[in-house]
């Protein structure tokens, strides 16, 4: 059998050829393949990132519609509510419908003071405030009082009597003097 | 056997060395492997170009879908909020007391012969009601005139609240007399309390019938 006898000068060669290779394997996969496949597996995974969203979105726009249909009667509720908060500061136009309330029920001289205001403690009425007002009707008999009092109720869902003071007036006992401690929940405007 | 001289036998050693240098093949072989690397490169930059053509479609397809999304969002929470804010107004608008049924009843219970002279009625914390009663009543027994009213109270109120609770705190006669159809007729002055439950009176439990065995 033959032997391969290799001299220095070789060796050398074959020392080098190997340098040469392993710089060859370093940079090809740290400067040209390594990047390349971060580049792509970063796009992949924002690929992923952006179907899954989309996924979740079709979803999400399905869940609104569906909310959207079942929440109608809420939304028709909540807008004829709201309707019952005029523009502009309360005690501006509060007294006044109060007055014409009374009026339409025949009962005069109606008058209505803001006795305080404060926020709610449920974080759902936020953007409601609580209203307290003394409403007083200097005159007036039982029978109408009491009509009135029922259609303020029924009208004025938001208004919530507290307290009523009815005294017979000693002049004239079949009329009354009334006052009413009315508190209503009035949107933030 | 004849002789056979190499002549060239110099000539041949080196030319076969010459073949078999290590730096030469070594060059060869890094070349070699360089084009296939290069290859490589190419193939994955190919597939890269792919991935990028796809990342844009999708994107684009979610710069279409995203506004509407955040729409939806928007729309969602906002629907969420007015069905909870519209529960709780709801539930403030039950839980009032209403006062023109209980001003009906009370006027109801009220005989030609008593007077109401004040009445000053308080909603509690606790869903209960306060009301305090002053009155004046006649007849031959002011008194039981007087009672009369308190026990129609009781059974008037009872039929629609909880808890009723008719008390008098004062009961007093006077010494005026009055002429009520033309009679005379003895007065009294009375002050009454009276409590109950807000929510609405339980129907009656209905006598459960023994199954005969």
């Amino acid at each position: 059998m033959k032997q391969f006898k290799l001299t220095k000068d070789q060796i050398q060669k074959l020392g080098l050829s190997a340098i040469g290779f392993v710089v060859l394997i370093y940079v090809y996969f740290t400067f040209f393949l390594g990047p390349l496949n971060d580049s792509r597996d970063t796009m992949l995974a924002t690929i992923t990132d952006v179907q899954g969203k989309m996924a979740s979105s079709k979803n999400e726009m399905m869940k609104t519609a569906n909310l959207e249909k079942q929440a109608s009667n809420a939304t028709s509720r909540f807008a004829a509510l709201k309707a019952l908060s005029q523009e502009g500061a309360p005690i501006a136009w509060f007294p006044p419908r109060m007055k014409t309330f009374f009026a339409n029920q025949q009962i005069d001289k109606a008058s209505a003071r803001l006795e305080g205001n404060a926020a709610f403690k449920e974080p759902d009425l936020a953007n409601w405030m609580r209203y307290n007002w003394l409403i007083e009707l200097p005159q007036a008999d039982f029978s109408t009082l009491g009509t009135a009092v029922a259609a303020l109720e029924n009208t004025e869902p938001l208004l919530s009597i507290t307290k009523i003071t009815i005294h017979a007036l000693p002049d004239d006992p079949q009329f009354q003097q009334i006052s009413l401690s009315a508190s209503t929940a009035i949107l933030k405007r | 056997m004849a002789l056979h001289l190499n002549l060239l036998h110099e000539e041949i050693l080196e030319q076969r060395q010459r073949q078999r240098d290590p730096l030469k093949i070594g060059i060869m072989v890094l070349c070699f492997l360089g084009v296939l690397m290069v290859f490589n490169y190419m193939w994955k930059g190919y597939k890269t170009l792919e991935i990028r053509s796809r990342l844009n479609q999708v994107q684009a397809d979610w710069a279409k879908i995203e506004p509407k999304v955040t729409a939806a969002q928007k729309r969602s929470a906002e629907l969420n909020s007015i069905i909870s804010t519209t529960k709780v107004l709801d539930g403030m608008i039950d839980d009032r007391f209403f006062w023109g049924p209980f001003l009906e009843k009370l006027s109801r219970c009220v005989a030609l012969n008593a007077q109401l002279t004040s009445i000053e009625g308080t909603v509690l914390e606790d869903n209960r009601l306060s009301v305090s009663i002053e009155g004046l009543a006649a007849g031959r027994e002011p008194r039981a005139a007087a009672e009369e009213l308190r026990q129609l109270l009781i059974e008037q109120l009872g039929q629609s609240y909880n808890d009723v609770k008719v008390e008098f705190k004062a009961l007093e006669d006077l010494d005026t007399i009055v002429k009520i159809g033309g009679g005379n007729m003895a007065m009294a002055r009375f002050s009454l309390g009276v409590t109950f439950n807000t929510g609405v009176a339980k129907p009656p439990p209905v006598p459960v019938r023994k199954s005969k065995q």
